[in-house]
C-alpha cells in the first residue's frame, strides 16, 4: 500500500479522527444519497404505494451500505480495501424495471441475482487479462467512467427532473455558485476546508437554493409526513424469488456491463490509493469485484435494486486526498443506519438538483482528468491513436445519439448501451487485432528459432 | 486566513441554518392549501402556482389587480405561460399575452379541432373532480401560423366588487400529467353510470373534453370487446383489448383487469413505439370500473409517462 502517507491528507490505512471519520463520511453520503432518485422513480413506475416505495429504498440503502462496508473494511477474499462506496446502480434501472413489469418484484430480485453471480464468475478472470489492459486503456477506461456521469451531472445541473423540463435562471445560478464554492475551497482553502470543499459546497448551495427558489423550500412541507424511524415493511410485492429464461441474456449483458464500469472505479481507486504503482495490482481489484457482485446479489436478496460502485465518490476522493478506506466503511454503516430514518432520508433525496449536478461535475472531473493522465503518461504510436480514437467516436456516440441505436440489429443494441462498456470492449478488442502483426512476427521467430 | 483557520464555521454555521431553514419550512408554506402532490412535473406545478398566486390577488384587490397586472407585464407574461382574466360570460378582462382580446367576447371562439375553449374553461371549473380545472386544446402564438398544443388552468374568483371571473394561464408544448388522464376517465365513469349507453356518443366526440392531442378516453366490457376503440373510430375489427400484447409482450389489459377484481381504479405501465424516434417508451395506461345499463364495464386512458432527462 502507499509508502508515502504525507502526500495524502489520510491515506487508504491511515483511520481518521472520529470527528473527520464522521464528516467525511457525510460528505460521501450526500454524493451517495443522489442515487435515492432511481428507487423512488421506480417506485412511481410500477405504481408502488408510498410504503412500497419506502421499503424499496431502505433495502436498496441497506445493500449499498453493506457493500461499501464490505468492499472497503479489508476481508481476505473480498474487498479491494479502497474507498470505492456502492450506490443504487443506474445502469441496472431500465431493466430491472422491465423484470418488475413481467414478473413483478420476485422476477427483479431474481434477475439482479443473475448479474452479480455474473460479476463474481468475472472476477477470477480479471487476474488473467493483464495483457489485455495496457496502461493507455486502463486510463481510457478510467476517463470514461467520469464521462458516464455527464448527461446525470449535466442534467442535475441545470435542474432538470425529467426530459423536455425547462431550465431557470435561478436553477444555472445555483448550479454555479456550488461548484464554485466546492472549486475555490478546494483549490484555496487548506486542511479542513480543503477536506469538506464538497461539503461547503453542498450546505453554501442548498442555502442560496432555499433563498432563491421558493419551490425546494414548498417541497420541503412534505418532510413533516414522513416519521422519524421505520422498519422497512416486507409487503406482499416483496415475497419470493423467481426467474425468467428470456430476460437471462440481458441482465448477463449488463451484468459484464457492470463488472467493466466497476473495474474501471476500482482502477482509478486504486491509482489515487496508490500512485507509486507501476502497472495494475490486479489482486484488490479481484476482490473489489467480487464484493461488487456479492452486494448486487445481496440487493436482489434483500429486495433492493441493484447496487454498483460509485464513480463520483472515488473521483471525491481523489479531489480531497482523503483517501482512507475507513471513510467508505463509516458511509456504509451510516447509510444502513439512515435506512431507518426516512424523514432524514427525505430531507437529504430533496438535495437541490443544481446542487446535486455541481457535486457530480466536480466529482466527475477529477476521474476524466486521472485518467487522461494515466493514458498520456507513456510514449503514443499510431496504433494507440486508432485504438483510443476509434473506440471514443462509437463510445461517446451512444451518449450523443442514443435513439440512432435504438432502431438498430439487437446484436449492436446490447454492446452500444453506455460510453464506458462500448468504449471498453471496442478498446480491447481493437487493441489485439492492431497488435496482430506484433504477436503474428514474434511467433514467426520463435519458430526460426526453434528450428 | 482567520476564516480559513476556523474551519468549523463553513460547515457548522451552514449546516445549522440549513437545519432550521428545513424545520421552519416543514411547520408552514404560503401554499399550504394548494394540493400540487399529483402533478409530477415542476413545469405543472409551477403554472398552477402562477395562476393561484393571481387568484388571491385579484380575490384581494378586485378590480384594481388589473392594473397591477398591466404594469407588472414581465410578473404575468413569462416565456413559458401568460396570465388572462375573464367574466363567467366568456368576455376577455385581461390578457397578458395577447392585449388585442380584452373587452372581446370568445364565447363562439373554437379552436382547429372544433373545442369551445370557453364552454370546456366553466365546465371544468364546475367539475369537482378537476380542482384546477384544467382543459387541453390547441391554440397558436402571435406572430406563427401552426397550431399550439396548450393545456390551461383556472381558478374561479369573486372579487370584493361582487363580480364572479375566472383567472386562468396556458402552457405551451405541456407535459403529459398523469393527472390529466385520471380527471378525464373518472368524468367519463361518472357520466356512463349517469347517463348509460346515450353517454358513449359524447365521449367519442374528438371536440369533447375526453379527447385531446394524442389522448382519447375508451370504454370496453369485461370480455375485452370494445365499445369505444383507443385507436380507430370505429369497432370494426373487433380486437380483444384483454389479448392485446404491449412491444414487450406483456399483456397489460389483462393484468389490469385481473387487478381491478379487488380494486376500483388501477395504473398499468406497457411498452410502446415513440411516435418520433420509433424507440420503445413508457407509456401509462389508467383503468377504471363503471356500471352501464346495469353491467359492469371499464372506462380507460393511455398517456405518456415521464422520462428521466438523460
Amino acid at each position: 500500500m502507499a509508502k508515502n502517507p504525507k502526500q495524502y491528507e489520510y491515506s487508504v490505512n491511515q483511520v481518521p479522527p472520529t470527528l473527520h471519520l464522521l464528516i467525511s463520511a457525510i460528505q460521501h453520503i450526500l454524493l451517495m444519497v443522489t442515487t435515492l432518485v432511481f428507487p423512488i422513480l421506480f417506485a412511481s413506475q410500477v405504481n408502488g404505494t408510498a410504503e412500497f416505495s419506502a421499503s424499496l429504498i431502505a433495502f436498496s440503502m441497506l445493500a449499498a451500505g453493506l457493500g461499501s462496508i464490505i468492499q472497503s473494511v479489508g476481508l481476505p477474499f473480498i474487498g479491494s480495501g479502497y474507498l470505492c462506496p456502492n450506490i443504487v446502480g443506474p445502469s441496472y434501472f431500465s431493466l430491472s424495471l422491465s423484470a418488475a413489469w413481467t414478473g413483478g418484484i420476485p422476477l427483479m430480485r431474481g434477475m439482479i441475482i443473475i448479474a452479480g453471480l455474473v460479476e463474481m464468475a468475472i472476477a477470477p478472470m480479471i487476474q488473467k487479462l493483464k495483457k489485455v489492459f495496457p496502461t493507455f486503456i486502463v486510463g481510457l477506461v478510467v476517463a470514461m467512467v467520469g464521462v458516464s456521469i455527464i448527461n446525470q451531472s449535466i442534467t442535475s445541473f441545470f435542474g432538470l427532473a425529467f426530459s423536455g423540463d425547462a431550465i431557470k435562471h435561478a436553477d444555472i445560478f445555483v448550479g454555479i455558485f456550488s461548484l464554485m464554492v466546492m472549486v475555490l475551497a478546494n483549490l484555496w482553502g487548506k486542511g479542513f476546508v480543503k477536506m469538506y470543499c464538497l461539503l461547503i459546497g453542498i450546505l453554501a448551495g442548498w442555502i442560496l437554493a432555499l433563498i432563491l427558489i421558493p419551490e425546494f423550500l414548498h417541497n420541503l412541507t412534505v418532510v413533516k409526513d414522513f416519521p422519524i424511524f421505520a422498519l422497512p415493511v416486507i409487503g406482499p410485492e416483496f415475497r419470493g424469488i423467481t426467474f425468467d429464461f428470456k430476460m437471462v441474456l440481458p441482465f448477463v449483458v449488463i451484468g459484464i456491463s457492470g463488472s467493466l464500469k466497476s473495474f474501471g472505479n476500482l482502477l482509478a481507486a486504486q491509482k489515487i490509493s496508490e500512485p507509486e504503482l507501476k502497472e495494475p495490482n490486479f489482486t484488490p481489484i479481484r476482490k473489489g469485484l467480487m464484493a461488487d457482485g456479492f452486494s448486487t446479489v445481496l440487493a436482489g436478496l434483500l429486495g433492493g435494486m441493484a447496487v454498483d460502485t460509485s464513480s463520483s465518490n472515488v473521483g471525491l476522493a481523489g479531489a480531497t486526498k482523503v483517501l482512507s478506506r475507513w471513510i467508505s466503511v463509516c458511509a456504509g454503516g451510516v447509510f444502513v443506519i439512515l435506512a431507518f430514518f426516512p424523514k432524514l432520508i427525505t430531507v437529504l433525496s430533496m438535495t437541490p438538483k443544481p446542487v446535486m449536478g455541481a457535486s457530480l461535475i466536480f466529482a466527475g472531473s477529477f476521474m476524466i482528468c486521472t485518467g487522461l493522465q494515466e493514458m498520456f503518461s507513456e510514449k503514443w504510436n499510431p496504433r494507440n491513436i486508432f485504438v483510443v480514437g476509434i473506440s471514443l467516436f462509437f463510445g461517446l456516440s451512444t451518449a450523443s445519439l442514443p435513439s440512432l441505436y435504438a432502431r438498430a440489429p439487437h446484436f449492436i443494441q446490447t454492446f452500444f448501451t453506455d460510453p464506458l462498456p462500448t468504449t471498453t470492449i471496442i478498446a480491447i478488442v481493437l487493441n489485439q487485432i492492431f497488435n496482430l502483426d506484433i504477436v503474428l512476427g514474434t511467433f514467426r521467430k520463435k519458430k526460426v528459432h526453434d528450428r | 486566513m482567520w476564516l480559513l483557520k476556523r474551519w468549523r464555521h463553513f460547515i457548522v454555521f451552514p449546516a445549522l441554518l440549513l437545519i432550521l431553514v428545513i424545520i421552519l419550512s416543514g411547520c408552514q408554506s404560503k401554499y399550504e392549501d394548494l394540493d400540487l402532490a399529483m402533478y409530477q412535473y415542476r413545469d405543472t406545478k409551477n403554472l398552477v402556482k402562477f395562476v393561484y398566486d393571481a387568484s388571491l390577488i385579484l380575490k384581494k384587490e378586485g378590480m384594481k389587480s388589473l392594473a397591477y397586472f398591466r404594469n407588472n407585464p414581465n410578473q404575468f407574461k413569462t416565456t413559458d405561460y401568460y396570465l388572462y382574466v375573464y367574466d363567467m360570460k366568456g368576455t376577455n378582462i385581461y390578457h397578458a399575452g395577447m392585449e388585442h382580446l380584452e373587452g372581446k367576447n370568445l364565447w363562439d371562439v373554437t379552436d382547429k379541432n372544433g373545442k369551445k375553449v370557453i364552454k370546456l374553461v366553466l365546465d371544468a371549473l364546475e367539475d369537482r373532480n378537476n380542482p384546477h380545472a384544467w382543459i387541453h386544446y390547441s391554440w397558436w402564438e402571435p406572430g406563427k401560423f401552426y397550431p399550439v398544443p396548450k393545456s390551461s388552468c383556472h381558478f374561479k374568483v369573486e372579487t370584493p366588487e361582487g363580480k364572479k371571473l375566472f383567472v386562468g394561464g396556458g402552457i405551451n408544448y405541456p407535459h403529459e400529467e398523469q393527472e390529466f388522464i385520471r380527471i378525464i376517465v373518472d368524468d367519463a365513469a361518472q357520466l356512463i353510470k349517469d347517463k348509460g349507453i346515450e353517454s358513449l356518443a359524447d365521449i367519442s366526440n374528438p371536440t369533447s373534453k375526453y379527447n385531446y392531442r394524442d389522448v382519447r378516453v375508451f370504454t370496453f366490457g369485461p370480455d375485452g370487446k370494445m365499445l369505444i376503440s383507443p385507436a380507430i373510430n370505429s369497432t370494426f375489427s373487433q380486437t380483444n383489448l384483454l389479448e392485446c400484447t404491449d412491444e414487450a409482450g406483456h399483456k397489460p389489459f389483462a393484468t389490469a383487469l385481473k387487478e381491478l377484481e379487488s380494486a376500483d381504479r388501477v395504473w398499468k405501465v406497457f411498452m410502446a413505439k415513440s411516435r418520433y424516434q420509433r424507440r420503445l417508451t413508457k407509456k401509462c395506461l389508467y383503468v377504471r370500473k363503471t356500471i352501464m345499463e346495469g353491467n359492469e364495464i371499464y372506462v380507460a386512458a393511455i398517456t405518456d409517462l415521464p422520462e428521466p432527462p438523460y
